[in-house]
């Protein structure tokens, strides 16, 4: 499945620019040139050879703070993408065996987990708990689970009506082995798919909540927070919110075209099942092989 | 780690038969069994009542819709939601099924008892290699590692005699035919070595000498394994050349029940001799009398024994 969505150009270009982004979380504060936090005598210098981006009004780098709020962009969207994962998918599963008592209370839970608004709702929470990147995120990863839950529900009830799930309890396999054997598969493609946007949101909500001052203390840079002081001194440094809406476009833009690539792989595995892979294509050897292995 | 506790559990079963009397030990005893449909609030089933020995056959003949499928579905604990046994019992190997929890279902399935359908594609995982769905069955039934299942795979191929069970293990269910589907879809059902099979319409998607061919295997594992087989079909001719014992239901009534022999020859329900001058009438037998003229036949000897090989 990994080779396939990277033998596309989507995939390729989608996972290289993460993986640069990935590499900026880890090394921004080794690359940086200055302290993000220090101030020189110059604000709101403009690009020279000293400070790549220019200064803000307080006369930080700008370049070592985008490097440094790296960081905190990368990690706060990752953990929402991933407590939604949790909190999503295994009740996305287990709603389908679990028997309608399990199975209503788990939907209306998610429609009203819907309903709710994420940022205000996030705001409420760090006012509530403290104001903290992990709390923010945290209650947003909840607030987000319902897409994962919804995309886990249906691909296990499209399986888990079929005959060989149930050939499966008739040769008599317990339901915890047909999840794993047969259910699992048809679930992961589009809980991929779910994870690669959903860190891409998770990347406009972070911008979002930064950009409001939420989740992180002011001094601490962040790309949502440089957003914000910039425009504040737009009409002195109008090129300034360049730099940081880019990288988050980017970012958005590359969790996309994976979840793109994903899809159209995953897509392509069930034509390909159909369709393309004859009895004389494996004889004949050529590319197909890369698809019965992706599969085991 | 199932196999011992199976296997004691079984003997224990058998040891102590169900039916008082001497006699071969009933491994699946059937009695006035009755399903009710919950939404139409009717009754499908109204009392079926069989028993199964080890080596014994039974067939159940009807049109669609007379409650056949229902009643391999009560035994196998597999009834659809709005369905529920209203009454009578089913007792496999000396328990009743009624007091099961879904663990002890779970158990009894596949190694007990175990089942094989029309439409074999389907029952079987489009995207895993035949092989590996059948060694599956004997990993979780029997706890065998790996290998050993493999191996064990294998020689079932080759036991519902598939010519290349090697090539078939690694392919997958679109890769082969209807015949050769059945025959995978048999060595995944007896692979726990169950001894019970219902063989709900086997062979109704086959062809005439497919089929012929999935019934001799079917009495092949009776008799070289004793399996005891449910055999449900609409055909009359199936039923007449596997069973040993007739059951024919109309709208959810067994309306004659007897040896084969005895049901097919001396009918005495109106409904069984229907189906049997149906077949007279519709039967490839009486074209071939009123038709062909005698020089013909040997030209159509010839093309069946192509078919054969």
């Amino acid at each position: 499945m990994v080779r396939r969505v990277l033998a596309r150009p989507a995939g390729r270009l989608g996972a290289g620019i993460l993986i640069l982004i990935a590499l900026l979380a880890i090394l921004g504060p080794v690359l940086a040139p200055h302290d993000p936090l220090g101030s020189t005598p110059d604000p709101l210098v403009g690009i020279s050879g000293q400070h790549w981006l220019g200064t803000d009004y307080l006369g930080r780098d700008v370049f070592s703070r985008l490097l440094h709020g790296s960081r905190e962009s990368v990690v706060g969207s990752v953990e929402v993408a991933l407590v939604a994962l949790v909190v999503g998918v295994i009740p996305g599963l287990l709603s389908v065996y679990l028997g309608r008592v399990f199975e209503w209370t788990a939907l209306r839970l998610a429609d009203t987990l819907i309903a709710l608004p994420f940022l205000v709702f996030a705001v409420a929470v760090t006012a509530l708990l403290g104001n903290g990147i992990t709390q923010a995120m945290l209650t947003v990863g909840v607030l987000v689970s319902p897409l994962f839950f919804r995309v886990a529900r249906a691909a296990t009830l499209t399986v888990a009506r079929s005959q060989y799930v149930e050939y499966g309890l008739i040769s008599g396999a317990s339901i915890g082995w047909i999840i794993r054997r047969h259910v699992w598969a048809k679930v992961l493609p589009p809980i991929a798919v779910a994870l690669a946007q959903t860190i891409g949101v998770g990347f406009i909500i972070v911008s979002s909540l930064t950009f409001l001052g939420i989740g992180v203390q002011p001094p601490a840079p962040t790309w949502g927070g440089l957003l914000a002081s910039d425009l504040n001194y737009l009409n002195f440094q109008p090129f300034a919110p360049i730099a940081p809406a880019a990288l988050i476009m980017a970012t958005v833009w590359a969790c996309n075209l994976l979840a793109d690539a994903i899809r159209d792989v995953s897509g392509q595995a069930g034509r390909a099942l159909t369709n393309t892979r004859r009895l004389g294509a494996r004889r004949a050897g050529g590319s197909q092989p890369v698809l019965a292995k992706g599969r085991s | 780690m199932t196999t011992v506790s199976e296997d004691s559990a079984r003997r224990g079963a058998v040891s102590e038969p169900v039916a008082p009397g001497s006699g071969p030990p009933v491994v699946l005893a059937v009695r006035d069994l009755r399903v009710h449909d919950r939404v139409s609030d009717r009754e499908i089933v109204h009392g079926i009542s069989f028993e199964l020995t080890p080596g014994k056959v039974v067939g159940i003949v009807g049109e669609s819709g007379s409650g056949k499928t229902l009643t391999c579905r009560a035994a196998l604990g597999i009834l659809p939601e709005h369905f529920v046994v209203s009454g009578g019992s089913i007792t496999i190997t000396g328990h009743d099924v009624a007091g099961l929890t879904p663990a002890q279902w779970t158990e009894l399935r596949g190694s007990t008892i175990s089942a094989v359908f029309q439409d074999p594609a389907s029952y079987l995982n489009p995207s895993i290699r035949v092989g590996a769905q059948i060694a599956e069955v004997v990993r979780v039934k029997q706890g065998f590692s790996r290998r050993v299942a493999r191996r064990r795979a294998l020689d079932l191929l080759a036991a519902v005699q598939l010519r290349n069970p090697a090539l078939v293990y690694e392919q997958y269910t679109y890769e082969l035919s209807g015949g050769m589907l059945q025959r995978v879809l048999i060595a995944a059902a007896v692979a726990a070595e169950p001894t019970v099979l219902i063989a709900d319409e086997a062979t109704t998607s086959l062809d005439v000498i497919v089929q012929a061919e999935i019934l001799d295997l079917l009495a092949d594992l009776r008799d070289r394994a004793g399996l005891a087989l449910l055999v449900v079909s609409h055909d009359l001719a199936v039923v007449a050349q596997i069973c040993d014992e007739v059951l024919v239901m109309r709208r959810g009534d067994v309306v004659e029940h007897g040896s084969t022999a005895e049901v097919l020859r001396r009918p005495r329900h109106e409904y069984t001799r229907l189906l049997i001058a149906e077949h007279e009438q519709y039967g490839l037998e009486a074209y071939l009398d009123a038709t062909t003229p005698q020089h013909q036949e040997p030209n159509h000897a010839r093309q069946e024994s192509n078919h054969a090989h």
